[in-house]
């Protein structure tokens, strides 16, 4: 049967749902949504190699406009402004109406702003799209000392090629350690070392209390009465998910679109995917929202087998990795819900991986190397914990035993 | 086909099944597997992003990059799985006397 799918979302998720469900049905009417005037593209590289210029504008697109002619999928840059799920409709603010019979929203998350008193909000620069990394990465260059309010992987990945650009770099972060909402301690503090190893300063613990414009400069007070002053302020400090269109209709929402294993949302035939959704996983037995390169592709999919009548459950172990300096950070499964801690390895160059298991199976790992160092191990973990095996402890400690072992096939 | 072209890389008995090693020659880097039905050669760069692939996981006929998951079919060298989209070059393999070669062209 020949139905209309609409894809309201340019994003990874996106993409990669709209070319699953070409693979499965070849009749059905795909578009995509997108409010970026841009065929979806890889963001990873924005923070990076974008601002380093070793990558440019034309090398980020998942795919060119003739992969999307040639499976006849449909990307239109619009905004929608009002959905009713009722009659299956999307409006635009100029009442131009899109009719599906399913739809599925991978509109994303978005930045969390700064909340400051004064007029400073045109002062303080985001980065999570292609215009916002262009600018960024054409203000810099005439700016010395930047400061970066947020010490998340965001604003790190900034640091750390701010620092490659030869800038001064002050790193704000409100919590005690950096990257606190998922990476253990253990390799925040290594990460840590190697940002003030390279010149960069972190401050923990720190509060902003206010930030005041001084002839074209600025000067950041904080909790303790300190004042840094700077010339340049990006802050990144957290996301949310995209969900400002939903939120006077009967779509169910808690910290993003509830959705099942399945990629459903509370209304048939509505289905959401990536950032934006929070997701049932059966493997944790719990709802789960994830910001991540990997999880957005599968994610999208799964959404898209689904849509397109394969029934499909969810169960993509979490990977996320973080490129600083040198260093790949990796990280597989969750790492806060343990009883037991296992290092493998203690030195960077040949990488250093934390374990944690819970009842003798591994829930997750996170390690930090040169790159590359570490991969191979944490795609094995993502194996084991995958399967739920019990692991041989020794093997996992010593790094001179190859972890492939581990794998039962 | 001429001799000159064939590189000896090293031993049969120095890969193990499903694994493979980095051969360096000149300035170029490969990596050499032994999967369950013979040799195979690739570069041994990903074409993504300038990371060796020799610390990557070997799983049936497929390498994956062990900094962002992207993943090669071995064989074929064709990129399976983002961020990879580039395909890998792949060399020709023979075995003489339990020594392994790769063609470079």
């Amino acid at each position: 049967m020949k139905n209309n799918i609409i894809i309201l979302g340019g994003g990874q998720a996106g993409i990669y749902a709209a070319r699953e469900i070409r693979q499965n049905d070849s009749k059905s009417n795909i578009k995509i949504l997108g409010e970026e005037n841009l065929l979806p593209y890889e963001r990873p590289p924005l923070s990076k190699d974008f601002l380093l210029d070793k990558k440019k504008e034309e090398d980020l697109c998942f795919h060119s406009s003739d992969v999307l002619k040639n499976e006849n999928i449909e990307f239109e840059n619009i905004s929608i402004t009002k959905v009713d799920f009722e009659n299956k409709k999307l409006f635009t603010k100029n009442d131009d109406v899109y009719i599906y019979d399913s739809l599925l929203i991978s509109t994303g998350s978005e930045n969390k702003k700064l909340t400051l008193d004064n007029n400073l909000k045109n002062d303080i620069y985001y980065l999570r799209n292609l215009e916002e990394a262009k600018k960024i990465k054409e203000l810099v260059s005439n700016k010395n000392k930047i400061t970066i309010i947020g010490g998340g992987f965001i604003g790190l990945e900034i640091a750390s090629s701010l620092s490659q650009l030869q800038k001064k770099v002050i790193v704000i972060e409100i919590d005690n350690q950096l990257m606190g909402r998922i990476i253990p301690k253990q390799i925040a503090d290594l990460v840590q070392n190697t940002h003030i190893e390279h010149g960069n300063e972190i401050i923990l613990n720190k509060q902003i209390e206010k930030i005041t414009k001084k002839n074209g400069d600025y000067e950041i007070l904080l909790n303790d009465n300190s004042l840094i002053e700077t010339d340049f302020i990006i802050a990144g400090i957290g996301s949310t998910p995209t969900v400002k269109l939903f939120e006077n209709t009967n779509l169910k929402l808690d910290n993003g679109i509830v959705t099942n294993q399945f990629c459903e949302t509370s209304i048939k035939d509505v289905y959401a995917a990536g950032d934006v959704s929070n997701f049932y996983h059966p493997l944790y037995e719990r709802n789960m929202r994830l910001e991540s390169y990997q999880h957005a592709q599968n994610h999208g999919i799964c959404a898209g087998k689904n849509i397109a009548g394969v029934k499909t459950e969810y169960t993509s172990i979490p990977w996320m990795w973080s490129d600083q300096f040198n260093l790949n950070l990796q990280l597989t499964g969750i790492c806060n819900d343990y009883d037991e801690i296992i290092e493998r390895g203690n030195d960077i160059n040949n990488g250093v991986i934390y374990f944690f298991l819970k009842n003798k199976i591994i829930r997750g790992a996170c390690g930090l190397g040169i790159a590359g160092k570490i991969g191979r191990d944490i795609r094995i973990t993502s194996k084991l914990s995958e399967k739920n095996t019990i692991v041989d402890k020794q093997i996992l400690s010593d790094q001179n035993q190859k972890l492939n072992k581990l794998i039962q096939k | 086909m001429s001799e000159e072209n064939w590189i000896e890389v090293g031993s049969t008995d120095s890969i193990e099944e499903e694994d493979l090693i980095r051969f360096d020659h000149q300035d170029k880097t490969f990596c050499v597997y032994k999967l369950t039905d013979g040799f195979y050669a690739t570069d041994g760069i990903c074409t993504h992003e300038a990371v060796h692939l020799e610390d990557g996981l070997v799983m049936d006929d497929e390498i994956e990059c062990p900094m962002h998951q992207g993943i090669f079919n071995i064989k074929s060298g064709e990129a399976l799985s983002p961020p990879a989209c580039e395909d890998l070059k792949t060399y020709p393999v023979k075995v003489d006397n339990n020594k392994i070669f790769i063609k470079i062209d």
